[in-house]
């Protein structure tokens, strides 16, 4: 059926097809079968519901009126914001300075750190009764303030920390895409008496689009499954206010072990990242076809 | 419209590499000059320095009355023409050859005039629309030359504008320049490697190597009397034969001779060249300068064929002398010849040179 040439080269494949299937495609069909089924751990009979799971999640005012909003701001300003604070230090970086070697080094510091452990950090500094923001803030005379059990400085620290976790990843990306920018149109640019304000935002800026674009791209799929800060940091909470889509599925899968309702979440959500994604690369086609 | 003054300049980069050598040059307003000189000479380093593009370690750069040493590029008033172009992908061809106003913030009425009369003389006005992408070499070449007029600077610089094209396009391209600073006389800097586009587009030809500048001259006396052996070699094509000889005066019939050769010298370098009797020194004879046959009483000599190269408008003979020296002469391109074949090759009187072999200094009287 196959000649000796692909048969080599399906064997050299098969190892890492079998464990895809294994880990990511078996697992997409239990979890798609499950979200049909009444599949509570206590409750071994798996009655077939057919789409109940899909109705009750997608009529859940939690799910849509604040995991939703949440899941989709969280994406847009955390992506927003590492771009930009990136791309701020990426065009930094790119003029020569003196241990700027070293200062690159370091700004990859963040991404080394497991998210978790960030997040326990953050957590420690914002602790309203020993963290060090409300000591300082106390000694100069204002007054602490529980960080993490209001709405908004919650959702703004979680911003923060992925933001911050985030960062260094643009920044190498778009660092790279800057200085493999061709160096004679900026030179012309000089020459032709361009400010730098204009020389950013006719030529640095357009000429790195292509890269600009697979960052947001790459990184906004990944924003909308983000987990493991707001679980450490807040759990969701004060409440469900910073309750994000994938807290919402393992919460009702692993807590409430209603595996068939966080199956039906996940699907949901697995569904809506795969149309965010299909659109955004449709995009990112338009902008490297133009 | 200004004159451009080089002063002492020098270039370092680090502590090795000493890429502009004290370079001295003065070019007069609405001039044309052309730096030329093999790869790695100096001759893009220094016009980089007279853009703003590079730093001077020392020495001074005037434009006009200025002194620029450390005006940034676009305090310079000066407009460069790139070698790959340089223009912007993402912008149509107007907005490329608006941008430089734009900077500028010139009214829009006054942008579009500028560029019409530019497009008119370029030839430009279908491509306005269109992207780098989708024109040609040439036209990119055009739209990158607009784009310097449209800004009316005081000064023109080329950066080896032409080495991207093909050798028909660039042949047009050159009458397209000289045509432009006809109409347009402007001061103008045209770096290259080529000769041809140096003695054919510069008032003034700039000959430099290793960072130095050897010769400044016109191109017949840049042709003609050459500063110096390295000049002789590089200009004119084919290059200048160069053949070792040792001189001979006989009371006072002073000839040179060589391997397989022995010319006599009546010309006004005979008394310089008599003064070394004995000594050897290096002849140098234009392919152009030789011809077929016996017509010169003491400048003959035999050479066997090597190669035949049949141009049609006339023959290249690479021919032998005597045992080691290879020698080009351009012929009639009706002469029958062929390789093996034994020849007699005459030196034009008047068109002979010399060169101290240590100095490469040109011997004349």
């Amino acid at each position: 059926m196959f000649g000796e040439q692909q048969r080599f080269v399906l064997l050299l494949i098969a190892p890492a097809a079998l464990l895809l299937l294994l880990f990511q495609v078996v697992p997409i069909f239990i979890g798609a079968n499950a979200s049909f089924r009444n599949w509570a751990l206590y409750d071994p009979k798996k009655t077939w519901v057919g789409f109940d799971h899909y109705a009750a999640v997608l009529s859940d005012p939690a799910f849509l009126y604040v995991v939703l909003p949440n899941t989709f701001l969280f994406m847009a300003l955390s992506v927003a914001g590492a771009l930009l604070a990136g791309l701020a230090l990426a065009l930094l970086l790119n003029r020569p300075f003196r241990g700027q070697k070293l200062v690159q080094t370091i700004l990859l510091v963040p991404l080394m750190v497991a998210p978790v452990v960030a997040a326990i950090m953050v957590r420690w500094i914002f602790n309203d009764q020993f963290g060090i923001v409300n000591v300082v803030l106390e000694a100069v005379g204002l007054e602490g303030q529980p960080w993490l059990v209001q709405r908004w400085s919650a959702f703004g620290i979680i911003l923060l920390t992925d933001i911050w976790l985030w960062t260094p990843w643009f920044t190498l990306l778009l660092l790279a895409g800057l200085q493999s920018l061709p160096k004679e149109p900026f030179e012309a640019a000089a020459i032709d008496g361009t400010t730098t304000w204009r020389v950013f935002r006719f030529l640095t800026l357009p000429m790195l689009r292509p890269v600009i674009v697979v960052c947001v791209v790459i990184r906004a799929i990944d924003a909308f499954r983000t987990f493991d800060i707001v679980w450490t940091l807040t759990g969701g909470g004060p409440g469900r206010a910073t309750e994000l889509f994938s807290l919402y599925a393992y919460v009702h899968a692993f807590l409430n072990l209603d595996l068939g309702r966080g199956s039906a979440a996940a699907i949901v959500g697995g569904l809506i990242i795969l149309v965010i994604g299909v659109a955004l690369f449709r995009l990112v086609d338009r902008i490297a076809k133009a | 419209m200004a004159a451009i003054k080089l002063e002492k300049l020098n270039k370092h980069y680090g502590t090795l590499f000493h890429a502009v050598k004290d370079v001295d040059l003065e070019i007069a307003d609405k001039e044309f000059v052309a730096l030329v000189g093999p790869s790695g000479c100096g001759k893009s380093t220094t016009l980089r320095m007279i853009a703003g593009l590079e730093d001077i370690t020392s020495g001074d750069i005037r434009i006009g009355e200025r002194v620029v040493n450390h005006l940034p590029p676009r305090d310079r008033d000066v407009a460069m023409v790139f070698q790959n172009y340089a223009l912007y992908q993402h912008m149509s061809v107007y907005d490329n050859l608006a941008f430089g106003l734009r900077n500028k913030k010139t009214p829009e009425a006054e942008i579009k005039a500028a560029i019409d009369r530019a497009a008119g003389m370029l030839g430009l006005h279908e491509l306005l629309q269109r992207k780098p992408k989708q024109l040609s070499g040439g036209q990119q070449q055009r739209v990158a030359l607009g784009r310097c007029i449209v800004r009316n600077p005081q000064v023109f610089l080329f950066d080896e504008p032409l080495s991207n094209l093909d050798a028909k396009l660039r042949a047009q391209m050159r009458i397209e320049i000289k045509r432009l600073h006809a109409e347009i006389p402007t001061t103008s800097v045209f770096v290259t490697h080529d000769q041809v586009e140096a003695m054919t587009l510069g008032d003034r030809v700039v000959i430099m190597r290793d960072g130095r500048v050897q010769q400044i001259g016109t191109p017949l006396q840049v042709y003609g009397k050459p500063a110096n052996k390295f000049v002789a070699g590089f200009i004119g094509a084919p290059a200048m034969n160069f053949i070792e000889v040792t001189v001979r005066d006989q009371a006072g019939a002073v000839s040179v001779e060589g391997d397989g050769l022995r010319l006599t010298v009546g010309g006004p370098e005979a008394p310089a060249l008599a003064a070394r009797n004995g000594r050897r020194v290096i002849l140098g004879l234009r392919p152009e300068h030789l011809v077929l046959g016996n017509s010169v009483q003491g400048l003959g000599f035999d050479a066997r064929v090597e190669v035949v190269e049949q141009l049609g408008s006339e023959i290249l003979l690479e021919t032998r002398v005597g045992g080691s020296s290879v020698t080009a002469a351009r012929v009639p391109a009706e002469t029958v010849v062929v390789r093996g074949d034994q020849v007699r090759l005459s030196a034009q009187p008047g068109r002979l040179h010399f060169f101290d072999p240590e100095t490469e200094l040109p011997i004349s009287g």
